[in-house]
């Protein structure tokens, strides 16, 4: 009970079908009660005029002898509401009814023989009085079936009433349900406001509200990235600058300290372009800016990526390459998907030691295209994977200079393209070695691009 | 040759203007886009480095200034922005190329060359990414302080090639493309095998392999 209290009380539809079920019930059992008493006292009045109206009849006119001798007995066709006509007292020896002879003029309710009678009494012209009787079981019968016909329409009536009142309330409130699916539905990238014109006026409001709380979300959400991308810019000059002095300086003549030294400054400048770069291209993977998706050779953006990683792999004595198979075309801005590639491949050659294998390689199936990089590296323990998409987060005890964002780029795209990133191991039996699929909708040409 | 260098940064034009003077570069430095509008009018310049964020008048507007003058000069473009738009609108305004910050002296270098040899267009010259050079002319190669080693027709098209775009992937049916006129019958491992010449001739290093993709010689030696 108690629970049905607290979702009357949460639920406006709820509240008011039950207050409106309940006012329609009171209002027509006090109506129908109301209905069926004045029905039933009209029915036992009516029924003691047809007495008065047959009492006239019979003392106006001479009554029949066979009302003198024995009563009669007046009987409607379905035999259920006798009248009986008789002399009180002596006159009559044979009546049906054995009434009292000292009976008043008027109405009377009298018990007799076990039964209860309505009884009129009235003097005749000639002097002896005359008694006009009806069973009064039979009364009240003839009384109670025309109190219950107008209660009929009750009956059919007040449910039909109901069941309009609930479905047109349901009917009201589906535009909210409606939009509270509508607002389910959003992915958390989009934030354009509730279409409002549908909608009832009593709901609108709410409506604008949301829409202008959205707008506001929005507007934060893009100051926020674009203090990023503008931060990330502004911090180009000066590291340019610091990089052009630095390479001066290595033209210098100085100490073979010294230059030792610079080596690691222009490392440690190196890093910071590279995390710069990486930011941008996170705050951009990040826009909910709609890219221009096309038709996207993968083994294209293999050769782009490649040529611009194959220093840093042979640096370190990595063998990086593809694996032989058909290519596959897919549908994604070639931006995209040659940063997601870059991403994984770079993380790669970073992560995986010395003289270890990297393989680019991309498979299909019906409608998907699964792109897969994977390395000889340490792989990642189950238990980190799904911390090792969030930004800046590295694995303990890798000490690589990743920028930490590589990842996160890569999940950044995937959810804003629809695509799925998933980790595996290399080697599954020895838990060893990274492997990352990129499964993402293969391009086809008949379906048409405005769609999506 | 002669460079005009429109730049606010005060370290930073510093640096390029003598990593410039290094490489016997006569190097004009201004700061803002009105003073290069003059130096432009009264100089004749062989190439212009433009920064695009300039106080005074925008770089935009400067390249724009001068290309509606009928000006040539090769412009290559330096800008922090790197949205794509704005990529685009410099080189429709005229732009040679861009160079984007953070960038490292040598590879300024290299664009400025390559737009100056582009719009000088006296082709043909010694092709080399640092290693190994080739000679069009009479189509010997060598590699870095060695003497030249004259290459036959089909070795020659492989590394003219590879050369052109030091760094960039070839594959096999594009190399094949190359060394083989239409009509003439493709032999199965004749890229290999060309490739292989060379490597006995230049040194295993010369020519990369990148599995599954093709060959290439490396950018930055």
């Amino acid at each position: 009970m108690d629970g049905f209290k607290e979702r009357l009380n949460a639920s406006v539809q709820l509240k008011l079908s039950f207050v409106l079920f309940l006012a329609i019930s009171v209002v027509a059992v006090a109506a129908g009660t109301f209905s069926f008493i004045s029905a039933f006292v009209e029915a036992h009045e009516l029924q003691d005029d047809v007495l008065y109206q047959i009492a006239a009849l019979a003392t106006r006119q001479d009554i029949p002898s066979a009302v003198s001798q024995n009563g009669i007995r007046l009987d409607d066709s379905d035999n259920d509401s006798t009248i009986f006509v008789q002399y009180l007292g002596g006159k009559g020896r044979h009546n049906a009814l054995a009434l009292p002879g000292d009976l008043s003029e008027g109405l009377h309710t009298l018990g007799v023989n076990g039964k209860t009678y309505r009884v009129l009494i009235k003097a005749t012209k000639s002097g002896p009085k005359i008694a006009i009787a009806q069973l009064t079981e039979d009364r009240d019968d003839m009384a109670y079936d025309s109190a219950m016909r107008t209660l009929t329409p009750f009956f059919v009536l007040v449910p039909v009433l109901l069941i309009i009142l609930i479905s047109l309330i349901r009917k009201m409130f589906r535009p909210i349900i409606e939009l509270a699916a509508q607002i389910d539905e959003r992915s958390e990238q989009d934030l354009r406001p509730m279409p409002s014109h549908d909608l009832p006026t009593e709901v609108r409001p709410f409506v604008r509200a949301l829409n202008r709380l959205l707008e506001r979300v929005a507007e934060s959400i893009n100051t926020q990235r674009r203090f990023v991308a503008d931060a990330a810019h502004e911090l180009r000059s000066p590291l340019t600058a610091l990089s052009l002095q630095a390479e001066r300086l290595d033209q210098a003549e100085m100490s073979d300290e010294a230059r030792s030294r610079l080596k690691v400054v222009r490392q440690g400048i190196e890093r910071g372009r590279n995390l710069l770069n990486q930011l941008l291209s996170l705050s951009k993977a990040q826009s909910t800016e709609r890219r221009a998706e096309s038709a996207v050779s993968v083994r294209s953006a293999f050769r782009k990526v490649l040529e611009d990683l194959i220093p840093q792999a042979s640096a370190k004595g990595i063998d990086v390459g593809v694996l032989e198979g058909p290519d596959a075309i897919v549908r994604i801005s070639e931006l995209d998907l040659t940063t997601v590639v870059k991403n994984l491949t770079d993380n790669a050659i970073r992560y995986t030691p010395a003289n270890g294998r990297v393989d680019l390689s991309v498979t299909t199936d019906t409608n998907e295209a699964v792109v897969t990089v994977s390395d000889t590296g340490p792989g990642i323990p189950a238990s980190e994977k799904s911390r090792v998409f969030d930004p800046f987060y590295r694995i303990l005890g890798s000490d690589q200079m990743g920028s930490g964002l590589g990842l996160s780029i890569v999940r950044a795209i995937a959810d804003r393209t629809g695509a799925r990133v998933e980790l595996g191991f290399t080697d599954t039996a020895a838990r060893t070695g990274l492997t990352v699929t990129f499964a993402l909708p293969l391009y086809n040409p008949h379906h048409s691009p405005s769609a999506n | 040759m002669r460079v005009l260098l429109v730049e606010d940064d005060t370290m930073i034009g510093e640096a390029i203007q003598s990593a410039l003077r290094d490489e016997s570069y006569a190097t004009d430095w201004v700061k803002d886009g009105l003073k290069a509008l003059v130096a432009i009018h009264t100089q004749r310049y062989d190439i212009m480095l433009l920064d695009l964020g300039l106080p005074g008048k925008d770089g935009q507007a400067v390249l724009k200034a001068i290309r509606a003058t009928n000006n040539p000069v090769p412009v290559l473009i330096v800008t922090a922005r790197d949205a794509l738009e704005q990529r685009l609108q410099g080189l429709d305004a005229g732009a040679d190329d861009y160079i984007l910050k953070p960038f490292d002296m040598p590879e300024l270098l290299a664009r400025m060359r390559a737009v100056l040899r582009r719009k000088q267009g006296n082709g043909a010259p010694v092709m080399s990414n640092g290693v190994v050079t080739l000679d069009p002319t009479t189509r010997e190669a060598a590699v870095m302080g060695n003497e030249s080693i004259r290459l036959t027709h089909r070795e020659y098209a492989l590394l003219h090639a590879l050369l052109a775009r030091p760094g960039a992937i070839l594959s096999r049916s594009e190399l094949e493309d190359r060394i083989y006129g239409w009509g003439e019958e493709v032999e199965s491992n004749a890229v290999e095998y060309i490739i292989h010449a060379l490597r006995k001739k230049l040194g295993s290093g010369v020519i990369e392999n990148v599995r599954g993709l093709g060959w290439m010689v490396s950018k930055n030696a």
